[in-house]
C-alpha cells in the first residue's frame, strides 16, 4: 500500500482553488511529463540499436532515421558469424546451474547455521561474510592459476564453481528463517520428523518467493558475466555470450554495427524475459516494505 | 501465482533442455590429463584421439571477415586429405591469444599451432615452448621463396623459426574523391610529409574535409618511421644479436617525429583516432582524406568504402637520412612442442598448404595481408591482379624496394607489448594532451628501458 | 504478530506471507553491517535447535568448500604473490618484498588508473542517486499507471555492463550516432569518446548511470513508500513547505537506503565495469578510462605481470574491505526504528 502523501483535498473555498488546481491537475502533470521524459531517456538507445540493427552500413552512414530491412538478414549473419545458438545455449547452462547450484548451497547452508549448533560455526559464518569482501578481480590471477592447474581452463567447470559461494545467499534465507516460528520446527520434532524433513516439506515451500527472487538476480549476474569467461573460455564449446558480442565488435576495418546491435539484440532477449516474468517478484519485495 | 510458478518452470526446462546440448562438446584440449607443468623442453604428448584424423587445434586472433577466410583455408585444407583436422579457433586479441596459449603451455594443454604477432616474437623465441619451423623442413618448402623481409624478420642467424602466416606492413590509405575535390591529381599522392601537410591543408580548405589524417596503431607508425629511415629503435642491433636493453625512443630523429605530429595535430591536420583500427571509421566516414593503416585493412576498407581509395608508400620526412624500409608487421604461426610428434607432423603439413601458391593467393586476396611468396608474387602479377588491384601491390612494393638493415629489418624486444603501450601513451600525451615530445619521450624511454632490464632480469 | 525486536526496517513479515523477496537482499547490506559476530540469539528468542552433531557441517560443507578453495586461498596467494616478480611464463619468480607497491604508489600510470577511477565512480554515484531520488520523489505521486512506468524503468536491470557501452557507443559514434549529432547540431559539442580524455570517461560513466537508474529508483521509491506518514504529517502542521519538509524530514529518513544504494553503486563502478570499458574504450584514449579492474587486467593477462597484478588486487581488496567497513559503522547507527 502506499502511503499517503501530504496531498490533501481541502474544502473548495476560494483560495483552495488554487491549490486543488495545483494538487490535481498541474502537479500530476509534470509528474507525468517527468516520467515520460525518463521512460525515454531509458528506451531510447534500445530503440536506436534496434534501427540500427535493421540497416546496412550505407544506411546508417548516411544517417537515415527510418527502420531497414535487413534485420533478419544481419540477425541470421551475426548468428552465424559468432555461433550465436552454442553461445547461448553455453550461457544459459552457466547462469542456470549457477543459479540453482547457489540457491541450493545457501538454502542447505543458510538453514545449518539457524537450526543447529556445532562447533565452529561462528567461524564458518564469518567465512562466508567474507566472500562478500572478496569480488572477482581481488584473486583473480591466483584463482586463474588453479584453474590452470586443475586443468579447467575452457571448462564449464571453471565457468560455475567459483560462483556457487555467496554470502548474499545465506544472509537472505538465513534472515527469512529466523522469522519461522520456532513452535514449526518444534512441531516436527515431535512428529519425529528429521531436519532434513523439516527442510524440504516446511523450510523449502516457504522460501519459494525468495527463491524465485535470487533465481531471477543470479541468472542476471552470470548471463552478464564478462571478465571471467574472457580469461577462461578459449572456445567455442564454453564460450558465454558477453564475450561473442566482444568477437562481434573486434574487427581490423569499420565496425559492423548492423551485426553487433543484431548480436546486442540477441544477447538481451533470454534475462529480459526472465525479468519480465519474475519482475513482479522482484518489485514486490522491495516496496512491501511497511506493512502497518 | 500459480502462472508465475508455471512460467517460471517452463523457463527452467527450457534452459535444461538448451543445456543439455551444451554439454558435450568439450573441445580436443581438454582431452589431454592435466600433468605437472614441465619447466622444460620436454614435449609432452597430448592424447592423439585414437581413430580418427589427428586433430590440430589452431588458435588465432583473425576477427571480423578475416576469421571467415581463416576458417576457408582451414576446411579446404581438412577436406583435402583425411589424416588431420585443423580446428581454428578465435581466441581474442594478439595479445590475449598470446597469454592463453603461454598459460595453457604450463599445464600441457597448449594448441599445436598458435597466431602470435610480431611483437611477440622475443617472447616466443625465449620461451623453450616451441618447434622451430626450420627444423621441420626437408626440403619441401624453398625459404628462398618466401619474400625476403618477412624471412628476415622472423629468423635468427638465418633459421626461420615460425611459418610467416599474415604479414603486413604500414601504407598510407587516402581518399581519391577529396583529391579531385580540392583539384589534386588523385594519382599523386604525397611522398614527403611536407607534402602530406599541405595536400591536407588544401583539402581541408576546399570544405572536403574537417581533418587531414590518421593513424592505426599509432605506436606502430612511429616504428616505421624509425625503420624506414634508416633509424635504430633499440641497441644490439635492434635486438636482433642480443638481447636489447634499451631503446633510442628519445634520439633526435624520435623528438623530431613528435613534434612534427604534435604541431599538426595543433592544426588540426592530425586527427588522433585512437588505438589499433579505431581510425578506421572516421576515415570510412569520410572525415579526413589520409589514412596510416596496416595493408591488413584493405579488403574491409575497399569492401566499405563509399568513395575511390588510393594507397601510396608511407610519406618521408625531409633530411638528410638513408633509405630504410617498412617493418613487416602482421603475425606468424608458431608451433608448439607440446604438440604429438603426429601433430607436429600434421602441422607441417598445414603449414605447406598455407604456403602453396592458390592458398597465399587466397589469403591475400581476401584479406590484404601479403602474398608471402615470391611465386605467389609472380602468378599474382600475371594474372594481371595488380593491374586490376593497384592498391593491393603497394604495400609490397614498398617493402621490396627497401634496404636490408638491422633498423630495417625491425626491432625485436622482450615484453614488447607493454613497450607498445608506453611509446603509444607517450604520443597520445604529446598529441592529445599537448606534453612537450621530448618530456614524454624521454619518459617513455626511462620506463621502456626499465621494462627490457626486468625483462633481461627474468629470462637470462 | 510479535514484532521482532532486531533493529531492522520491517521485517513484519509473517512466515505465511507470500511475499518476501528480495527487501531481505536490501536487509541483507544492514545486516551484514551489524554482524560484529554471528549472535547466538534471533529474534530475541532461541530458535529450536536440532540435536544433529555430524549433519549440520554435511549442511554447509559444500559452500564452505568453495569459500575456502576459490575465495580464502587464492586471496591469500594475491597476497604472497604481490611479493613477487614473475616472468611472462610464469617458471621464474624474484622475491621483491614491498618493491611492486613502492612501484604502484610511485607509478603515475596507476596514480592516474586510481584518479579515473574515482572520477568515474563519483559521476556513477553522484549522478545516478540524485537524478534516481529525484524521479523517485516525482513517481511517488500515486500517479496512475504507476506499474507501468516501473517496468519501464527497470528493464535495464537485465542487461550487462557490455550491452550498455555497445548501446550508448552507437548513440555517440562520432560519426553517425544520433546522441553524438544532436550534441553537435542543439549545443555544439563535439564529442568524440574514442579522442577525448574527458569525453571517454563522461562517456562510460553516461552507460554505466543509464543501466543503475532504475534500479536505484525502484529502490528510492520503495523507501519513500515505506516513510511513516505520522512525521511528515507532523511537520505539515507544523506549517513546513516541501523543500524543508524533503531535505528535513524525508532524506534523513530515507539514509539507510540512500546509503545502501550508494555502497552498491560504488562496488558497481570499481568491479562490474570491466566488460564496459574493454568493450568500448579499452581503456584508453591514453590512459583516461584505464581504470583499476582494467589496469590489473591489463598487468595480470596481457604483459602477464603477475606479481604487480597481485599487488594492485590487494589494493583493490583494501578498497573493498574499507567500504565494508564504512557499512559496519553507517548504516548499523542510522536506521531509523519503526
Amino acid at each position: 500500500m502506499k502511503s499517503e502523501t501530504a496531498v490533501q483535498l481541502p474544502a473548495r473555498t476560494q483560495q483552495n482553488t488554487a491549490a486543488w488546481l495545483r494538487n490535481r491537475v498541474l502537479l500530476p502533470l509534470i509528474s507525468h511529463a517527468v516520467m515520460i521524459v525518463v521512460v525515454i531517456f531509458i528506451l531510447f538507445p534500445m530503440l536506436y540499436a534496434l534501427l540500427l540493427a535493421s540497416q546496412t552500413p550505407s544506411e546508417y552512414y548516411n544517417l537515415k532515421l527510418l527502420p531497414g530491412t535487413a534485420l533478419f538478414d544481419n540477425i541470421a549473419y551475426a548468428w552465424n558469424r559468432i555461433n550465436m545458438g552454442r553461445l547461448l545455449a553455453n550461457t544459459t547452462f552457466v547462469a542456470v546451474t549457477v543459479a540453482i547450484g547457489k540457491i541450493v548451497l545457501s538454502v542447505i547452508g543458510a538453514f545449518a547455521f539457524v537450526y543447529f549448533d556445532f562447533r565452529g560455526k561462528n567461524l564458518f559464518f564469518v567465512l562466508i561474510l567474507l566472500t562478500h569482501m572478496l569480488p572477482l578481480p581481488v584473486r583473480i590471477v591466483p584463482t586463474y592459476t588453479l584453474m590452470d592447474s586443475l586443468g579447467w581452463i575452457n571448462s564449464f567447470q571453471a565457468l560455475t564453481i567459483p560462483f556457487l559461494a555467496s554470502a548474499t545467499g545465506i544472509l537472505l534465507f538465513r534472515q527469512l528463517y529466523q522469522t519461522i516460528p520456532p513452535g514449526l520446527a518444534d512441531a516436527a520434532r515431535i512428529d519425529g520428523a528429521s531436519p532434513l524433513q523439516f527442510l524440504l516439506h516446511i523450510v523449502v515451500p516457504l522460501s519459494a518467493t525468495n527463491i524465485a527472487a535470487l533465481f531471477l538476480i543470479e541468472f542476471i549476474y552470470m548471463w552478464n558475466q564478462y571478465l571471467w569467461p574472457l580469461v577462461i573460455a578459449n572456445s567455442d564449446s564454453v564460450r558465454m555470450v558477453q564475450i561473442g558480442l566482444r568477437q562481434l565488435v573486434a574487427t581490423d576495418a569499420a565496425v559492423e554495427w548492423h551485426y553487433v546491435m543484431s548480436g546486442v539484440l540477441i544477447a538481451a532477449v533470454p534475462p529480459l524475459l526472465l525479468l519480465l516474468l519474475l519482475q513482479k517478484n522482484l518489485i514486490q519485495g522491495i516496496s512491501l516494505y511497511e506493512e502497518k | 501465482m500459480k502462472v508465475r510458478r508455471i512460467a517460471f518452470s517452463l523457463l527452467v526446462l527450457l534452459a535444461l533442455i538448451l543445456s543439455a546440448c551444451a554439454q558435450p562438446g568439450q573441445t580436443p584440449t581438454e582431452e589431454s590429463q592435466p600433468e605437472e607443468p614441465a619447466a622444460t623442453q620436454a614435449p609432452e604428448a597430448q592424447e592423439p584421439s585414437g581413430d580418427g584424423p589427428v586433430e590440430i587445434t589452431f588458435w588465432h586472433a583473425m576477427s571480423g571477415s578475416r576469421e571467415e577466410v581463416v576458417n576457408g583455408i582451414a576446411e579446404r585444407f581438412n577436406q583435402s586429405q583425411s589424416q588431420y583436422r585443423v580446428l581454428p579457433e578465435y581466441t581474442g586479441s594478439y595479445a590475449e591469444t598470446l597469454t592463453k596459449a603461454l598459460a595453457a603451455y604450463r599445464t600441457g594443454t597448449a594448441p599445436v599451432i598458435v597466431q602470435v604477432y610480431e611483437v611477440g616474437t622475443r617472447t616466443m623465441l625465449d620461451s623453450n615452448a616451441i618447434v622451430p619451423v626450420y627444423t621441420l623442413n626437408q626440403g619441401e618448402v624453398d625459404w628462398a621463396d618466401i619474400v625476403q623481409p618477412i624471412l628476415k624478420y622472423y629468423s635468427i642467424d638465418g633459421n626461420l623459426y615460425c611459418m610467416p602466416f599474415n604479414s603486413s606492413t604500414a601504407m598510407l590509405y587516402y581518399n581519391k574523391d577529396m583529391f579531385e575535390a580540392a583539384g589534386l591529381d588523385p594519382d599523386q599522392p604525397p611522398t614527403t610529409w611536407a607534402e602530406l601537410e599541405e595536400y591536407s591543408l588544401q583539402i581541408m580548405e576546399a570544405g572536403a574535409a574537417p581533418g587531414g589524417f590518421s593513424m592505426g596503431w599509432p605506436a606502430w607508425i612511429m616504428e616505421q618511421m624509425y625503420a624506414t629511415h634508416n633509424q635504430l629503435f633499440a641497441d644490439q642491433d635492434n635486438g636482433r644479436s642480443g638481447l636489447a636493453t634499451e631503446v633510442y625512443l628519445n634520439s633526435d630523429f624520435g623528438v623530431m617525429v613528435l613534434t612534427e605530429w604534435q604541431r599538426m595535430a595543433e592544426e588540426g591536420v592530425l586527427v588522433y583516432g585512437g588505438r589499433e583500427y579505431a581510425a578506421n571509421d572516421p576515415f570510412l566516414a569520410q572525415q579526413f582524406p589520409f589514412l596510416f593503416q596496416s595493408t591488413s585493412s584493405l579488403g574491409g576498407i575497399l569492401n566499405a568504402a563509399e568513395f575511390e581509395v588510393g594507397t601510396a608508400f608511407l610519406p618521408r620526412f625531409e633530411g638528410d637520412f638513408e633509405q630504410g624500409n617498412s617493418v613487416v608487421g602482421g603475425g606468424c604461426l608458431w608451433l608448439m612442442n607440446q604438440a604429438s610428434p603426429e601433430q607436429q607432423t600434421g602441422a607441417w603439413e598445414f603449414f605447406k598448404y598455407l604456403n602453396s601458391v592458390d592458398e597465399t593467393i587466397t589469403w591475400h586476396k581476401e584479406t590484404g595481408y601479403f602474398p608471402a611468396t615470391n611465386t605467389a608474387y609472380e602468378r599474382l602479377k600475371a594474372e594481371g591482379w595488380f593491374d586490376d588491384e593497384p592498391n593491393h601491390a603497394t604495400a609490397f612494393d614498398q617493402i621490396l624496394s627497401g634496404a636490408d638493415t638491422p633498423a630495417a629489418n625491425g626491432v625485436l624486444l622482450g615484453d614488447f607489448v607493454q613497450i607498445r603501450d608506453i611509446v603509444g601513451a607517450a604520443i597520445e600525451e604529446a598529441v592529445v594532451n599537448g606534453v612537450d615530445p621530448k618530456q614524454a619521450l624521454d619518459e617513455a624511454t626511462a620506463q621502456a628501458n626499465q621494462v627490457l632490464q626486468d625483462y633481461a632480469e627474468l629470462n637470462q | 504478530m510479535r514484532p521482532p525486536l532486531r533493529p531492522t526496517r520491517s521485517s513484519r513479515t509473517t512466515p505465511n506471507s507470500t511475499s518476501k523477496p528480495v527487501q531481505v537482499i536490501v536487509w541483507g547490506a544492514e545486516c551484514l553491517s551489524r554482524q560484529r559476530s554471528a549472535p547466538q540469539t534471533f529474534n530475541g528468542y532461541m530458535n529450536t535447535r536440532f540435536p544433529n552433531r555430524y549433519l549440520p557441517y554435511f549442511l554447509i560443507g559444500p559452500m564452505i568448500l568453495v569459500v575456502l578453495l576459490f575465495f580464502i586461498v587464492p586471496s591469500a596467494q594475491s597476497l604472497y604473490l604481490s611479493f613477487f616478480r614473475v616472468n611472462t611464463l610464469g617458471t621464474r619468480s624474484i622475491f621483491v618484498g614491498f618493491n611492486n607497491f613502492v612501484r604502484l604508489v610511485t607509478s603515475r600510470d596507476y596514480l592516474n588508473s586510481m584518479l579515473v577511477s574515482l572520477q568515474f565512480a563519483l559521476m556513477v554515484v553522484f549522478s545516478g542517486l540524485s537524478l534516481s531520488l529525484f524521479v523517485a520523489v516525482v513517481a511517488n505521486q500515486r500517479l496512475r499507471g504507476f506499474a507501468f512506468y516501473r517496468a519501464m524503468l527497470i528493464w535495464p536491470y537485465a542487461l550487462s555492463p557490455a550491452i550498455a557501452g555497445l548501446v550508448w557507443g552507437l548513440m555517440m559514434n562520432p560519426n553517425f550516432g544520433l546522441g553524438a549529432l544532436l550534441l553537435r547540431r542543439l549545443v555544439g559539442i563535439n564529442f568524440n569518446y574514442l579522442t577525448s580524455s574527458l569525453a571517454a570517461i563522461v562517456f562510460l560513466a553516461l552507460a554505466a548511470t543509464w543501466k543503475m537508474f532504475g534500479y536505484n529508483i525502484v529502490f528510492f521509491l520503495a523507501g519513500l513508500q515505506g516513510l511513516p506518514t505520522e512525521l511528515l504529517e507532523a511537520a505539515s502542521l507544523d506549517g513546513a513547505g516541501s523543500w524543508q519538509k524533503f531535505w528535513k524530514v524525508t532524506f534523513p529518513l530515507l539514509s539507510p537506503t540512500t546509503f545502501f544504494l550508494f555502497i552498491m553503486n560504488t562496488l558497481y563502478a570499481f568491479f562490474e565495469i570491466f566488460g564496459l570499458v574493454h568493450i568500448t574504450t579499452q581503456g584508453g584514449p591514453g590512459q583516461a578510462t584505464n581504470f583499476l579492474v582494467y589496469n590489473l587486467y591489463q598487468d595480470g593477462f596481457i604483459s602477464l605481470d603477475t606479481g604487480f597484478a597481485s599487488a594492485q588486487s590487494i589494493v583493490l581488496l583494501m578498497i573493498v574491505a574499507s567500504l565494508t567497513f564504512l557499512q559496519f559503522r553507517f548504516v548499523g547507527q542510522r536506521v531509523h526504528y519503526l
